[in-house]
């Protein structure tokens, strides 16, 4: 699945989001180990500048959906706070719908909905049938469409029989969809969405993802959508910005982020049983390619190329092995993002775990 | 097809208007009181210790202080301590069993842990002020505070007659309920403003238990604060919880009269607007330092 449709803003049209060299430094206290320095700390505290974000610029049109990638301590959130007027930005400026996003008045924070994976944003103690209908007066929604999107969101997202149920009592993935429906019970025009995947299963991911998609596609909401689950992004996002060290490391779509690290493919290649035990010759023909094999198993082998070299790798695989099937895919997200982060420098650790590892984050 | 048309979507454009703008505040405000009783009385246990025997200890621990105070001073009788008897200083407890019952209490809020939890984010981005959902708790706080108040006084009048705290007059009820009221908002505000400094500090329920001591006892909940010395009796008096707690007693016990009350009224009013710049200069500094922890 991925965004389809044509896109609901333009480049002409004034920006719903914009970012003019904002940057947000931190002020923080550095504490000394040991008694010592708990008493040196006691009588002077050690103030400490910790820079979250600098000299980002981006502007985000109507209907644009935007995954904003990093690893953690990249700047990700800091830069979600900043647009949507919960912090101010200690440099540069930052508009929400044409306004500066710390002064949001009520109108324009009529438009604007967040949604964050590790806070609920509806009242714990509530079913969440109670916490829409206080959402409905805080947006004066009307009734009749109250009831309408509630009924059509509930069902879209498999949820109608939990509505009456106290929310701390609804699983995980339960609670995330009914935070999601409250996020766009008020027609947002422009969406936060800040991790809504964290901790859910594939299912329950999955349909999440199909209503972000539909609701992009239909309504041209904006998104932008912060998430270490890089399957998200693919799925429901057209532009991509990774942000490195609280800098933007790339920004555009996934096809320039493919360019912009030389566009590497995984090729998999089938042999018969046991051709794959010796492979030297084929490491041997394919390094001056530039290509390296990254997985091997007993009848497969899997050699990362970039796409420019494929008509000279090609060849070199039926030379060397007894290929009874073959299949390309594009590289995968996180692989792309870890190049990025390698030509600056960084190991991109966390991003890359993504979808690798339990240390996922 | 989801269910967003461009005239639903008109419809449901949060309106900016000063009128509507005041009349969704009302509403919701309303629907919030609603909730937070529906969140008091769901568990009983909860119910009975914080809502039911919220300020009963001190006054009954008072009146065994008083009792052996008078007897080794031999004015348990017809005798008086600074001006006021043991009989008197039996309604005056009676008064305060009602009375702190009906004062706002820090245990009713929890903005400060919202705000070190980050849990006040999420309305940072609605179009609406947070404030009045604080309000609506303090509305739900009063109400069920005043039936059970009320049970608390027909219970007493039951079981002690006129020994029990009967108010001189159905006027001098509602100028005590008045000053009560006023003192009472004086004191959600306070602890507004103490919830408040948790963008800055960590030590904010400490805080709040100092300004309890100092409210309970400047007030009054001690001993009446007529009978306190004179020169400290002259600041307290300036001061809204003596307005809030021990002067609305003795207006109901007929001590005070409706000069005192006016008068009452006026500091309560004073206290009542500082407080209420305070908070909002507080609450817009803090959001400035505020930096959404745990998103």
């Amino acid at each position: 699945m991925s965004v389809q449709g044509p896109p609901a803003g333009s480049a002409t049209e004034a920006p719903v989001l914009e970012a003019r060299a904002v940057g947000k430094v931190f002020e923080t206290f550095e504490r000394a180990p040991g008694m010592l320095g708990v008493l040196k700390n006691f009588v002077a505290r050690k103030k400490v500048d910790v820079t979250a974000l600098a000299d980002i610029d981006l502007s985000i049109h109507r209907g644009e959906t935007v995954g904003l990638i990093g690893a953690n301590g990249a700047g990700k959130t800091t830069l979600v706070k900043i647009l949507t007027g919960i912090v101010p930005a200690s440099s540069g400026e930052a508009r929400l719908l044409g306004r500066d996003s710390f002064n949001l008045t009520n109108a324009e924070k009529s438009r604007l909905a967040l949604v964050m994976g590790q806070k609920s944003q509806l009242w714990w103690d509530l079913p969440p049938i109670d916490s829409f209908h206080l959402l409905r007066e805080i947006y004066s929604i009307d009734s009749g469409v109250f009831e309408s999107r509630v009924q059509a969101f509930t069902r879209m997202l498999d949820v109608e029989d939990r509505l009456k149920i106290q929310l701390r009592q609804l699983s995980l993935g339960q609670r995330m969809k009914m935070e999601i429906i409250g996020a766009f019970l008020h027609d947002p025009d422009v969406v936060f969405l800040d991790e809504p995947t964290i901790g859910l299963d594939l299912v329950s991911r999955e349909t999440i993802r199909q209503f972000l998609v539909k609701l992009a596609e239909e309504r041209g909401v904006t998104y932008v959508l912060t998430s270490h689950d890089l399957e998200d992004i693919e799925e429901t996002c057209r532009r991509i910005i990774v942000l490195d060290e609280g800098r933007i490391a790339f920004d555009g779509d996934l096809a320039g982020l493919t360019n912009q690290v030389a566009g590497k493919r995984a090729v998999e290649v089938h042999v018969e049983p046991g051709g794959t035990k010796n492979l030297g010759p084929l490491e041997a023909a394919l390094a001056p390619l530039g290509a390296e094999i990254t997985a091997r198993a007993a009848d497969s082998v899997t050699i990362l190329v970039d796409a420019v070299r494929m008509r000279d790798v090609v060849p070199v695989l039926f030379e060397n092995l007894a290929v009874r099937d073959l299949s390309i895919e594009r590289q995968p997200l996180e692989h792309l993002v870890r190049e990025i982060y390698s030509q600056s420098g960084r190991a991109g650790a966390s991003l890359a775990r993504g979808r690798e590892g339990p240390g996922a984050t | 097809m989801t269910p967003f048309a461009t005239d639903v979507s008109q419809a449901t454009r949060a309106r900016d208007g000063a009128g509507s703008q005041a009349s969704r505040n009302l509403r919701l405000l309303w629907r919030s009181v609603g909730y937070e009783f529906r969140k008091r009385i769901q568990f009983r246990t909860g119910f009975v210790v914080r809502e039911m025997m919220n300020g009963a200890v001190e006054p009954i621990i008072m009146l065994f202080v008083y009792a052996a105070l008078y007897r080794s001073a031999g004015a348990e009788g017809t005798g008086s301590l600074r001006g006021w008897s043991f009989d008197e200083i039996l309604k005056y407890v009676a008064g305060l069993l009602v009375v702190r019952k009906l004062v706002f209490h820090n245990r009713a809020l929890d903005v400060s842990t919202e705000i070190f939890e980050g849990r006040i984010t999420k309305y940072l981005v609605m179009p609406f002020r947070f404030f009045v959902l604080v309000q609506g708790r303090f509305i739900q706080y009063t109400l069920l505070q005043v039936v059970l108040a009320g049970l608390v006084w027909g219970i007493g009048y039951g079981i002690l007659g006129d020994r029990w705290l009967v108010p001189v007059s159905a006027a001098a009820t509602v100028q005590a309920m008045l000053l009560v009221g006023l003192g009472s908002y004086c004191c959600f505000l306070l602890y507004f403003i103490i919830h408040s400094l948790a963008f800055w500090l960590d030590v904010v329920w400490s805080l709040l238990v100092m300004a309890w001591f100092f409210i309970a006892f400047t007030g009054g909940s001690s001993m009446p604060v007529s009978q306190m010395p004179a020169g400290l009796a002259r600041v307290f008096e300036y001061g809204f919880p003596y307005w809030t707690i021990s002067a609305p007693i003795e207006v109901m016990m007929g001590r005070l009269g409706p000069g005192d009350v006016a008068r009452g009224t006026g500091i309560l009013v004073g206290w009542l607007i500082s407080l209420e710049v305070l908070r909002r200069f507080v609450w817009r500094r803090g959001l400035a330092k505020y930096v959404g922890a745990g998103m």
